[in-house]
């Protein structure tokens, strides 16, 4: 009878309002190119969306501005259109749609995408970003966590451990920027990364442990490109991390009361 | 860490006229229905005839199966209508009221020993105020709970508050609570706000305790406080009673008689002005509302805007009757909107801060609706499924935007597990 505002929508939205410092940024500073790469990341997703609502009563969801926003940004520069269509296809279709739709996904579509484009096309330059671009990075991440839709959990971990590692004196700088893009458009995402207080630090931390060892070891990969990577490989680790948070509190409460 | 546990839980607004009349008044309603929780089944046996004038306090039905349970008249009066659903099974009594009846005695001194306690408890009418966890509903006449747990606070939207209810009670609300103690072996925890204390320390040798809570909701709620102190188990069985209804225990261990009123708020967008009010239970809730609704059709609900339902009668534990606008029944959307809307549901749930505070921040939310959703029995047993019933899941259920039909799922799935692992 009465009805509250989180639904799936509104948490969409409210991450959509957050990404908008990053997008406008972005799309100032990319110009009618960025635009274009946008409008057919939308055009594309926008295409999959349909075909699964009336194949599979599947309703689309604003989420997709998102995906659409973060291949945008994050793919291989000058692809051409049968690549990035074919990219894109395969993150979204495999990623999202076969799931359920947005919610109901195991990894995040973009990053399916990405992973994909980058695995399948490695003759193509990864793009960069310009310094404004980056720092938009920051006011994205506190509106998603002032309105509860980023866990602040994930932020605070791969802060405290690539902090750390700066202090070590590991050289980042180079990556830096593009870690903590990747970070705030892929890692944060609210149905792909953990869901526990605890596995949520570690999922921040594990990401940024991979993004460190992949800038010491892995020569002449692109900042993004190692970045994603180690998205990846953060969100297939996700429901493990998960899985021992909810054991740990779990055997917590037993020893607490002695039963369930 | 202590700071993030007093900020847990959420204050939902909702709209309501204000008070115009201080204190609480006294309210009979001129009819009144027994009637059994919403969702619960309970098999019969009327002991009056229709048209029967019983007395307050008088048996008028016994549970089939335990005929020693027995419900009594809220009021005096005449039995107006008994009606039963197949199998015996209680739909509703309703009865009018007959001013200057008499009111039933009991022997309240005689009840010394556990039997004899549970004997009177049981013929006055006070054993359907207590619930059991898991599972809900009344408790087995001789069954010995792990934990009792008072609810002292209301943390819902537009709940009386409790300590209202049991000023000047102190004395019987002491009573009730060292009777209480006799029929459990554990402890007897009575969740309070901050405040003065609501009882004297060491009562019943120490074996009722006094636990403070936060005034987010649901931090008051029965679930989550059980949750949080004694859970509960198939084999711990935890009880939970209001406050109130523990001063009627009291004053009837003491007088005799069972004080048949409770504090009642009536509130809701759909009211002229709000009342607070002391009414009997099972109280007509047209009669409560009469001349204070708003004009045009609306909505009456026992219970809280968060998990009342539409009801004729106040449903037997609730406290509250919320009046909201009935919402217009517009032509069904076009079908393109249908397909865009009302497709896939139940809808995935998002994991938010909105959803773990809506479960106080006290477990894995997200875990906990999952395992709801699918259908994981044994994992969501583990998460302390158990201890909740389906209003403790009523603010999730809001704040998901009432998409995910949490409360269904958890009353499936109590009912599953008592059946395959319940004795």
């Amino acid at each position: 009878m009465m009805k509250g505002l989180w639904d799936r929508e509104t948490v969409a939205l409210m991450l959509l309002a957050a990404y908008m410092p990053l997008a406008l940024f972005w799309l100032w500073f990319g110009g009618a190119e960025a635009l274009s790469r946008l409008g057919f990341a939308l055009l594309v997703l926008a295409v999959w969306h349909l075909v699964f609502m009336i194949a599979r009563a599947q309703p689309p969801s604003f989420a997709a501005l998102i995906t659409a926003l973060a291949v945008a940004m994050l793919a291989p520069q000058d692809l051409g259109a049968i690549r990035m269509l074919l990219g894109i296809s395969f993150g979204v279709v495999m990623g999202e749609l076969v799931f359920g739709g947005w919610g109901r996904n195991v990894v995040n579509p973009a990053t399916v995408a990405l992973s994909f484009l980058g695995f399948g096309f490695p003759g193509f330059a990864w793009p960069g970003f310009d310094d404004p671009v980056v720092w938009a990075a920051i006011p994205a991440a506190l509106i998603g966590v002032a309105t509860g839709v980023m866990p602040a959990a994930v932020l605070g971990g791969a802060l405290v451990v690539g902090a750390g590692a700066v202090m070590l004196g590991v050289p980042l700088d180079a990556v830096l920027p593009a870690a903590s893009i990747v970070l705030v458009l892929l890692v944060v995402d609210p149905v792909t990364s953990a869901s526990t207080t605890l596995g949520r630090w570690i999922n921040g931390g594990l990401y940024a442990g991979l993004v460190v060892m992949f800038a010491t070891g892995w020569t002449d990969a692109a900042p993004v490109q190692l970045a994603i990577a180690a998205a990846l490989l953060t969100s297939l680790a996700t429901p493990l991390l998960d899985e021992i948070a909810v054991t740990l509190w779990i055997a917590q409460r037993r020893r607490r009361h002695g039963r369930n | 860490m202590p700071a993030l546990k007093v900020r847990a839980g959420l204050t939902p607004t909702f709209p309501s006229p204000p008070q115009r009349d201080r204190g609480p008044t006294d309210v009979i309603t001129q009819e009144a229905g027994i009637r059994t929780s919403s969702g619960q089944t309970l098999r019969i046996t009327p002991l009056v005839k229709e048209d029967d004038l019983v007395a307050q306090g008088a048996p008028v039905a016994c549970l089939r199966d335990a005929p020693q349970i027995q419900f009594v008249a809220p009021m005096p009066g005449r039995i107006a209508r008994i009606s039963l659903k197949p199998g015996r099974k209680l739909s509703e009594i309703v009865m009018f009221h007959e001013a200057g009846g008499e009111v039933v005695q009991h022997d309240g001194a005689g009840a010394t020993t556990d039997h004899a306690l549970r004997d009177l408890m049981q013929s006055a009418g006070v054993w359907p105020w207590l619930r059991r966890r898991p599972f809900g509903g009344m408790p087995a006449a001789d069954e010995r709970p792990s934990a009792i747990v008072v609810m002292a606070i209301d943390t819902r939207p537009f709940a009386p508050d409790p300590r209202q209810a049991l000023a000047g009670r102190e004395e019987a609300f002491a009573h009730g609570l060292q009777a209480l103690a006799s029929l459990s072996d554990g402890p007897v925890f009575v969740c309070h706000a901050p405040g003065p204390a609501l009882f004297e320390r060491g009562l019943g040798d120490g074996q009722v305790r006094a636990e403070a809570c936060t005034p987010r909701h649901p931090q008051g709620s029965a679930g989550l406080r059980i949750h949080a102190l004694a859970p509960a188990t198939i084999e711990t069985p935890v009880w939970d009673i209001h406050a109130e209804d523990v001063a009627a225990l009291g004053d009837l261990l003491s007088t005799g008689i069972l004080p048949m009123s409770r504090l009642v708020r009536v509130a809701g967008s759909g009211l002229r002005e709000s009342r607070l009010v002391r009414a009997q239970p099972g109280a007509d809730l047209r009669e409560l509302t009469l001349r204070a609704v708003a004009p045009g059709a609306h909505v009456l609900m026992s219970g809280s805007p968060l998990d009342g339902h539409e009801a004729h009668w106040l449903a037997p534990r609730h406290r509250q009757i919320t009046v909201l606008p009935r919402p217009q029944n517009d032509k069904p959307p076009h079908w393109f909107v249908a397909a865009l809307t009302r497709s896939g549901l139940p809808k995935p749930v998002i994991p938010t801060a909105a959803l773990t505070q809506a479960f106080g921040a006290a477990l894995p939310a997200v875990a906990l609706v999952r395992a709801l959703s699918a259908g994981d029995d044994e994992m969501a047993m583990k998460l302390g499924a158990l201890s909740m019933l389906e209003e403790d899941v009523g603010l999730a259920d809001y704040v998901l935007g009432g998409q995910s039909d949490l409360a269904e799922f958890l009353r499936g799935m109590l009912d599953r597990i008592q059946t395959e692992l319940a004795p």
